[in-house]
């Protein structure tokens, strides 16, 4: 059986290869955040956290933050209500229209992101609208929603509709029936929709080129610095940026353990 | 009449869909029919510019586009085959947490990730430059600027694009299915192309599809990696939209991208039978 083990090492060796390809560039960043040059040379003569402080002290880090935040909001927002609703159309209901729905609802996520800014740039122009973070916001739901809502509609798929029927049985009003029984079966696809909606929309850089105007989300300002005006306060602020959504990321779960426990059923 | 509710869930969708995605492309359309060099929509309606897309070069860009995402989708597609036989075949708690970590790049924003990679590979003072020579007196050159680099951080961004869908397809391969192949006397290869490829074919589909259609609008990769030494065709929209002003001709060469993609995802979507994917 030599054979097999030589094989399971191999298998080994293949996957690591792929994780540590996937990191080397992520850890880069880090590496970099650590000089103090403008000029690059690594390995560096001095070590330092200057560039963390630079970007403590430099307001930008702040407004940056913010903007990618507000469009990160309002699109975690409109995803997870669209979301929910589209998804009882998606899976939850037979209807006429529903193939051919679940069929045009995959074409944003088919679609190449720059070109969907483009259109929806120009478009705007068109119309008279300005650029900023709110285009911004419509931009990232047209293709986050239909992400959403295909997260939610994994859940519903396994949701046993007969539990509504007996609530209704029971002498609960349509409202009850949604607050009480449909939308806590629901809660862990809209849970996880809400923190695809969030990272996604964070992280997003093809759709806010073209549409966020003068405001500049995170991804962005990163994109524009390391062509031109390079320092290693860039690197740093990549770090923080994705920190910072990690922090959001864990707070949000955290958030969801202590929910859980204070509703465990009586 | 009363409609099956159904229907009115789907509405607020329908709605945003068709005002921020149909609307959008309908207006581009439109515009692209305009003559050169305008700004309204009132203009005469003609193929001008569309003569200019063919003749004026602008075919170059639209082709680097092509040939990049195809080559990124192949190549992501060799390298994903393996990646998600094995985390299938192992699955357990040590190929979730591999599944996880390859998972997680994606919501670093791709400029970041770029941007390392682009680091990574500086010559002289570079991570690895300056690594391999502070460590082993080794002086390497690099591939930056090149039209290899840009492809490096197309199949770099876009493997996991593939490797997840592709996950999902070869979960649909029943294993009995692979074991009766081999004892039929199947060889490794027959086994692959009659057995393993068409029962995992929509997983596979998917994830080419969703690479494909993505890095034909890529446009970082290029920019960050690949310097000047390339033009792509969301670069050259782009170019026709901020610098020249010429909106309708800019309109022409998106409708060109909007149709090739339209060609790739219709008669795919189609076929696909996505709930059968998902409600697993």
């Amino acid at each position: 059986m030599r054979g097999g083990r030589h094989i399971l090492w191999l298998k080994v060796l293949w996957v690591g290869t792929v994780v540590t390809a996937l990191y080397l560039p992520i850890v880069s960043v880090v590496l970099a955040s650590l000089a103090n040059t403008r000029y690059m040379r690594f390995p560096h003569k001095v070590w330092t956290l200057d560039a963390y402080r630079a970007a403590a002290a430099d307001y930008t880090t702040v407004t940056l933050h913010v903007i990618s935040l507000q469009i990160a909001v309002c699109v975690v927002l409109l995803s997870v209500t669209l979301g929910t609703i589209g998804a009882m159309a998606y899976a939850r209901h037979d209807w006429r229209g529903r193939g051919l729905f679940q069929k045009i609802l995959v074409l944003p996520i088919f679609f190449p992101q720059p070109v969907l800014g483009l259109a929806l740039l120009l478009s705007m122009s068109a119309l008279g609208i300005a650029p900023s973070w709110k285009t911004a916001v419509v931009a990232h739901a047209v293709w986050i929603v239909p992400i959403v809502t295909l997260v939610i509609s994994i859940r519903l798929f396994g949701y046993d509709v007969a539990q509504e029927e007996a609530a209704f049985d029971l002498g609960a009003s349509r409202w009850q029936v949604a607050r009480e029984v449909t939308l806590p079966a629901l809660w862990p696809g809209i849970f996880s929709g809400a923190l695809f909606a969030f990272l996604l929309s964070w992280s997003n850089l093809p759709l806010s080129v073209y549409t966020s105007g003068a405001d500049t989300p995170l991804p962005l300002w990163l994109f524009s610095r390391t062509a031109t005006n390079y320092s290693p306060l860039v690197p740093a602020i990549a770090v923080i940026g994705t920190c910072v959504s990690g922090l959001i990321v864990v707070m949000l779960l955290l958030m969801r353990r202590l929910l859980a426990g204070k509703n465990q059923p009586v | 009449m009363r409609r099956n509710p159904g229907f009115w869930y789907a509405l607020p969708m329908i709605v945003l869909m068709l005002l921020f995605f149909a609307a959008p492309l309908a207006i581009v359309v439109w515009y692209s029919l305009m003559p050169p060099r305008t700004f309204d929509l009132t203009g005469d309606i003609g193929l001008q510019n569309y003569r200019t897309a063919f003749g004026d070069g602008y075919g170059v860009p639209l082709m680097w586009s092509l040939i990049g995402a195809a080559l990124t989708t192949l190549i992501t597609g060799l390298l994903a085959w393996p990646t998600a036989k094995i985390l299938h075949h192992h699955a357990g708690r040590w190929a979730s947490i591999v599944t996880a970590l390859i998972a997680l790049p994606i919501f670093i924003s791709e400029s970041v990730r770029l941007f390392g990679l682009s680091i990574f590979l500086m010559p002289g003072g570079g991570i690895l430059a300056g690594t391999l020579n502070a460590l082993f007196d080794v002086q390497i050159g690099t591939f930056l600027n090149t039209r290899f680099a840009a492809l490096v951080g197309m199949i770099y961004i876009h493997f996991p694009f593939m490797l997840f869908p592709m996950l999902l397809g070869v979960a649909m391969i029943p294993a009995d299915r692979i074991e009766a192949a081999r004892d039929l006397g199947a060889g490794r290869w027959a086994v692959l192309r009659e057995v393993e490829l068409p029962l995992a074919a929509p997983g596979l589909l998917v994830g080419g599809l969703l690479t494909f259609v993505l890095c034909l609008g890529a446009n970082a990769e290029a920019a960050i990696l690949g310097g000047r030494a390339v033009t792509v065709i969301t670069a050259a929209i782009e170019q026709r939209f901020n610098y020249a002003q010429d909106w309708p001709m800019g309109a022409a060469l998106t409708v060109l991208v909007i149709a090739v993609t339209a060609a790739l995802v219709f008669p795919a979507v189609r076929r696909i039978d996505l709930n059968r994917i998902i409600r697993r």
